[in-house]
């Protein structure tokens, strides 16, 4: 492992079935608000992670597309020097993070990411009785007014560098305590974390292929030049000659 | 019996001195001054002169080089977008304070006017440019929205550029030959030789009735008005079909109207100088006064700090955006190659005007706002250079299409001119100064009717325990 | 033609406190309605804090709604006072003096409306006091000075404070004259207190004139770069396409302008109806504003050509998506008609009319249309650029006002009318000194068989022409 991490991750658009398992986990593991039917219609449900659908083709040539998009962890954010409070900012492991208790709700960063990721809590969160002793301690729970978004699961990370820093371990790559929950729930592997910083990991292998030239990698929105923490892998199609790449 | 606007009648009013005496004192010293050519004046002609043959020798070195290699003419353009960023926006300083009624300007709109004659020349140098200029057929990104558009003809932009530059250029003339007709008439009546004859011609048959001044005041509005227009349409079109279409990702909205206003900063400078060289060199001393340069560099002075916010306004929002693309010509224009050249034109454009100029004694002096009237031209030429070579280098050497968001790449140092820039610079310039001056030897170069004008508006009362000069409104 | 009408300083105190001494039939009733309007609003805001913003109409694409147009219309207004008294001031346009005071007045009250919002709009009111200051608290970090949104509030800070305090200054004079004539002890001492001692000694009258002009040399590029900042809260972000041009920050400078002066040109008109004051503000005074108009209209329609022209250049499908969507699709398709018909098509050649610019009501009318178009320009570059069709069509939605955000809106304008009310209730509203001022300046000159309106040069001191002699 190298001194400074720099989070990331490899998301296998082929290998997605979209089945929402990530999306699932990913509410459970950070406190999400139940989305009810009139969060959706008034368009402010809580996602950190959302399965995009599209169809492509015209029937009955039709294929469905599942993109799975979260935080991409710009390198140059446009969510970040917005920020009056630097309630956002950028963490030396290449995280974007958010610091719930400096937000006071301009909303400046939610109109300023091309991705759409963040988002506002409109109301007071709520709970169903029977849900409140499963909230995750490690986790802090939103109060209403607040940005919030993807952070890879920053509690995990943090967990994982303490404990393997007390027990003097290396940081395994693709360690299920490190990974998102996302990551851990996906069924087809269609999400893998870990460090670009460390040449040896998974996702670095996996970026150096995949960038190359014919590879299948690319990010959302390149020319925007965010140089997001995210990299796709595109889908194989059977007419496409694929050079290189997972 | 002497009544109001409201049709009342009055009795208290001040008369001001407008005999005929008056009046002619007026008319023959300026004229005075007018007839006198000295031996100075032809030794800088000459020497003008020949600098403008130079120009033409460059000029032809330039055209038989040919028309394949765009980076090649950077220089040239670079010549040419000054001449349109001083000369011909020269008049607006008659025309503006004309409109907002400003007595100071009296002295100055005739010579501000003179200058659109040097806009001539600028119309031989457009010529071959039309060649140059790239079509919609090569996939040019267009303001004609799509350029693969149908029905749109291939060549509209040159079409509309060369409308609008020669519209300027007539509008010029134009404003000069009216706002001039009651002067003309004036040789006629008194001047000898060659200037009786002409000034017979150019008059028009002008007696001086109400009806014709009433004609002639307003269409001297009317014109001015449209030759403002047109000359923020023409430097729409300049920094559109010659700087912004060559370089990709250089999309800049508000780049027009920092071009048009760099001209008119530039414009206010050249008539500056101008004024400056009449007062010291032409014999026009107790014409041009304090008022004059003080009311010019007011105008020099806010424009100075225009200057930083325009550039400012466009800088934050390439600097904040971080795209790729913009970077791109943030490193071109601004950090790259060009950034010791930027630094220089910054100073001279910028910081000296401003942080001078804000100092009283230096504002209102006769000698320093002439001083920063050079170095904003000079910082005003270096800023086309900067700007035209760069972008045609790019137009020469990037190899990806127009349509293109992003430069392929940035060039990494500034051409150097070639011997033929340096004559087209030297020659081009030295022949719009000379255009100047031989206009002046048949066209007085101070307004004989506004001064004459002034003499109606103007008086000295008694105010108190001191005097004082009131002016009169005309609208 | 100016007309020239001289009066006596008499009456030109009378005239103009009669708004101060007397109380028209009108005001109490008008004050009652628009404090209740006010009220309202207040009641909205409470309700919106303890509920949350969840009751305001906003959603995932579109975070700033109303609040924020509004925000950006007010500190439009905000710009005629400085626009008018300052700009003028120094160019020595003798048609400023009547108009003046209202405009500063006004820029006042609308810089405090606009800062209403944008405070109400955060999701922890209760914490804004983290982004305002420039202050680190506890928290252990100052503000992030990269923001725009720390330049706004220091920006609009020191304009409300300067225009504050050039209101101030102008108003010394006047205040005195109150002191003079106020009846009641009590009423006495408080305009003896704000008049700070002033006598009209010749240096208090040196200075008052110099503070003013500084002030108003000063508080320039404050006024320049408070809309330039405002500019950048949506230009300096890539997200959203519509936004990021850079011709924004002169365009909504010009647009403040226009909609600025506009609004001038109806506060004149209403002085003109409820206070009676025709002999003070004539028809050359709206002849003036309606040519000043006319030019700043034209410029303001050439930026918006170009931000229009320069958005389809990039030839870039979410601009182009964008654009269809403000111009052609329901509903910001008839928004959009209607703002350019209202904000020029009608008025600019209406105001090339002479017989239109001397009209009290038409130019009322005119100006009027402008400040409607005025502030649907800015709904219309702030919903549609967040509602635009980006490339993620999961996030593609609408906004539809609540009504919260429609009564926290109407109570914006009406705390301006009623402050402006109850401000022309305690002090006038034209300035006497200025007019009076403008009097003593007065000559007439004698061109032919006509006698013209002429005025004292202010120009340079003395000395000067004498050293060159």
């Amino acid at each position: 492992m190298v001194d400074s991490n720099k989070w990331g991750m490899v998301v296998d658009v082929d290998r997605c079935t979209g089945c929402q398992g990530c999306v699932v986990a990913c509410q459970s593991e950070n406190n999400i608000p139940i989305n009810l039917e009139e969060h959706f219609n008034q368009r402010r449900a809580i996602q950190w992670i959302r399965i995009e659908r599209y169809w492509e083709g015209e029937y009955p040539d039709v294929k469905a597309r599942f993109i799975p998009i979260m935080c991409q962890h710009c390198g140059n954010a446009p969510c970040e020097p917005v920020c009056p409070v630097y309630a956002t900012y950028h963490n030396n492991e290449g995280l974007n993070v958010q610091v719930y208790n400096r937000c006071i709700g301009t909303r400046f960063c939610a109109n300023g990411c091309p991705y759409h990721v963040r988002f506002f809590n409109f109301w007071e969160p709520e709970w169903p009785e029977s849900l409140k002793n499963q909230l995750n301690p490690d986790v802090t729970v939103r109060s209403r007014g607040i940005m919030e978004k993807c952070s890879f699961c920053v509690q995990r990370i943090q967990r994982s560098t303490r404990e393997s820093e007390r027990d003097n371990e290396v940081l395994e790559d693709g360690d299920r305590g490190l990974n998102p929950a996302c990551v851990n729930a996906c069924a087809s592997n269609a999400l893998i974390f870990g460090n670009f910083n460390d040449p040896d990991s998974t996702v670095s292998k996996m970026k150096e292929d995949a960038m190359q030239e014919g590879g299948r990698g690319y990010r959302l929105m390149e020319n925007l030049g965010t140089d997001t923490n995210v990299i796709y892998l595109k889908k194989v199609d059977g007419s496409v000659e694929v050079t290189h790449g997972y | 019996m002497v009544t109001d606007p409201g049709d009342r009648v009055v009795e208290s009013y001040v008369e001001t001195d407008n005999s005929v005496e008056t009046r002619k004192a007026v008319s023959d010293g300026l004229l005075g001054i007018h007839n006198v050519t000295s031996n100075t004046f032809w030794q800088f002609a000459a020497f003008f002169g020949i600098l403008f043959l130079l120009g033409v020798v460059g000029f032809v070195m330039r055209l038989s080089s040919g028309f394949d290699d765009k980076a090649a003419w950077g220089y040239y353009v670079a010549v040419f977008a000054f001449l349109m960023t001083t000369s011909s926006a020269a008049p607006m300083v008659a025309i503006a304070p004309r409109i907002a009624n400003s007595h100071w300007r009296r002295p100055i709109s005739r010579a501000a006017e003179i200058w659109t004659l040097a806009g001539c020349l600028n119309l031989i140098l457009y010529i071959p440019l039309i060649w140059l200029l790239p079509s919609l057929e090569n996939g040019r990104r267009s303001l004609w929205f799509y350029g693969q558009q149908e029905g749109v003809p291939a060549y509209s932009p040159h079409i509309w550029a060369t409308l609008a530059i020669v519209g300027l250029v007539l509008l010029g003339l134009s404003l000069l030959w009216l706002s001039t007709l009651p002067d003309f008439a004036v040789l006629r009546d008194h001047g000898e030789g060659w200037k009786k004859k002409w000034g017979g011609k150019l008059a028009l048959g002008w007696r001086g009735t109400s009806a014709q001044w009433n004609w002639q005041h307003h269409r001297m509005g009317v014109v001015g008005a449209f030759y403002f227009m047109m000359l923020v349409f023409v430097h729409f079109f300049i920094s559109v079909e010659f700087l912004m279409v060559h370089v990709p990702g250089w999309i800049d909205s508000l780049y027009p109207i920092t071009h048009a206003h760099n001209a008119l900063q530039a414009g206010v400078a050249t008539v500056m100088l101008t004024m400056f060289f009449l007062r010291q060199f032409g014999g026009y001393k107790d014409y041009i006064g304090l008022d004059q340069f003080w009311g010019l560099g007011k105008l020099l002075l806010a424009l100075s700090l225009l200057w930083f916010w325009f550039w400012f306004s466009s800088f934050n929002v390439f600097w904040y955006g971080k795209k790729p693309s913009e970077q791109a010509v943030l490193e071109l224009f601004v950090k790259g190659p060009y950034l010791y050249l930027f630094i220089t034109i910054f100073i001279l454009v910028f910081i000296l005007p401003w942080f001078t100029m804000i100092w009283n004694p230096v504002r209102r002096s006769i000698w320093g706002p002439p001083i920063l009237a050079a170095s904003v031209l000079l910082g005003t030429l270096l800023d086309r250079i900067r700007l035209y070579v760069a972008s045609w280098d790019v137009a020469g050497k990037n190899m990806v299409s127009q349509l293109e968001m992003k430069m392929s790449e940035v060039p990494t140092k500034i051409p150097a001119p070639e011997i033929a820039d340096i004559f087209i610079m030297v020659g081009f310039i030295g022949g719009s100064i000379l255009t100047f001056m031989l206009a002046t030897r048949l066209i007085p170069a101070i307004n004989l009717w506004e001064q004459k004008e002034m003499l109606l508006y103007k008086a000295e009362v008694q105010f108190h325990r001191t005097k004082v000069t009131i002016m009169g409104k005309s609208r | 033609m100016q007309e020239h009408t001289q009066l006596g300083q008499k009456q030109i105190n009378e005239d103009l406190l009669k708004g101060v001494l007397t109380v028209p039939k009108w005001w109490l009733p008008a004050v009652a309605f628009l404090g209740l309007v006010v009220l309202t609003g207040l009641g909205a805001f409470f309700y919106m804090v303890y509920h949350g913003l969840g009751v305001t109409g906003l959603n995932r694409p579109v975070m700033w709604g109303f609040f924020i147009a509004n925000f950006v219309f007010w500190i439009g207004i905000s710009h005629a006072g400085i626009m008018i008294s300052a700009i003028l001031r120094l160019t020595q346009a003798d048609w400023r003096r009547p108009i003046t005071r209202a405009a500063e007045v006004m820029t006042v009250f609308s810089l405090i409306a606009a800062l209403h919002t944008p405070l109400m709009h955060v999701g922890r009111p209760w914490r804004v006091l983290y982004w305002i200051l420039p202050y680190d608290f506890s928290r252990g970090i100052w503000p992030n000075i990269r923001s725009p949104f720390v330049w706004d509030p220091s920006a609009v800070g020191t304009y409300l404070i300067a225009s504050s305090l050039f209101v101030f200054v102008c108003l010394l004079p006047d205040i005195a004259i109150l002191r003079d004539r106020a009846k009641k002890p009590i009423v006495k001492k408080i305009y003896a207190q704000l008049a700070l001692g002033f006598r009209g000694t010749p240096r208090q009258w040196k200075l008052q004139i110099v503070a003013g002009i500084l002030l108003s040399a000063l508080v320039l590029p404050v006024f320049v770069s408070v809309h330039s900042i405002v500019s950048w809260d949506f230009a300096v972000l890539i997200g959203v396409e519509g936004w990021h041009s850079t011709i924004f920050a002169p365009y909504f400078i010009i647009g403040a302008i226009h909609s600025g002066v506009s609004a001038v040109a109806m506060l004149m008109a209403l002085s003109v109806w409820l206070y009676g004051l025709d002999k003070y503000i004539k028809p050359d005074h709206f002849d003036a504003i309606g040519r000043l108009l006319i030019i700043v209209a034209t410029t303001w329609f050439f930026f918006f050509f170009l931000e229009w022209v320069y958005a389809l250049y990039t030839l870039e499908s979410p601009e182009l998506a964008l654009r269809e969507l403000q111009a052609f699709q329901w509903p910001y398709a008839p928004l959009f008609v209607l703002f350019i018909v209202t904000a020029f098509v009608i008025p600019v050649p209406m105001w090339l009319f002479k017989k239109v610019r001397r009209s009290a009501a038409l130019m009322f009318f005119t100006t009027i249309l402008v400040n409607i178009g005025m502030w649907l320009e800015r709904f219309l570059i702030i919903i549609p650029g967040l509602v635009r069709r980006t490339h993620m069509t999961f996030d593609w939605g609408t906004y539809h006002p609540s009504i919260i955000e429609i009564l926290i809106v109407v109570e914006t304008f009406a705390f301006v009318a009623l402050g402006m009310l109850l401000f022309a209730k305690v002090l006038p509203l034209i300035p006497l000194f200025d007019i009076k001022e403008g009097m003593v300046n007065r000559r007439l000159i004698k061109v032919g068989r006509r006698v013209i309106p002429a005025t004292i040069r202010e120009g340079l001191p003395h000395h000067y022409y004498e050293k060159k002699h």
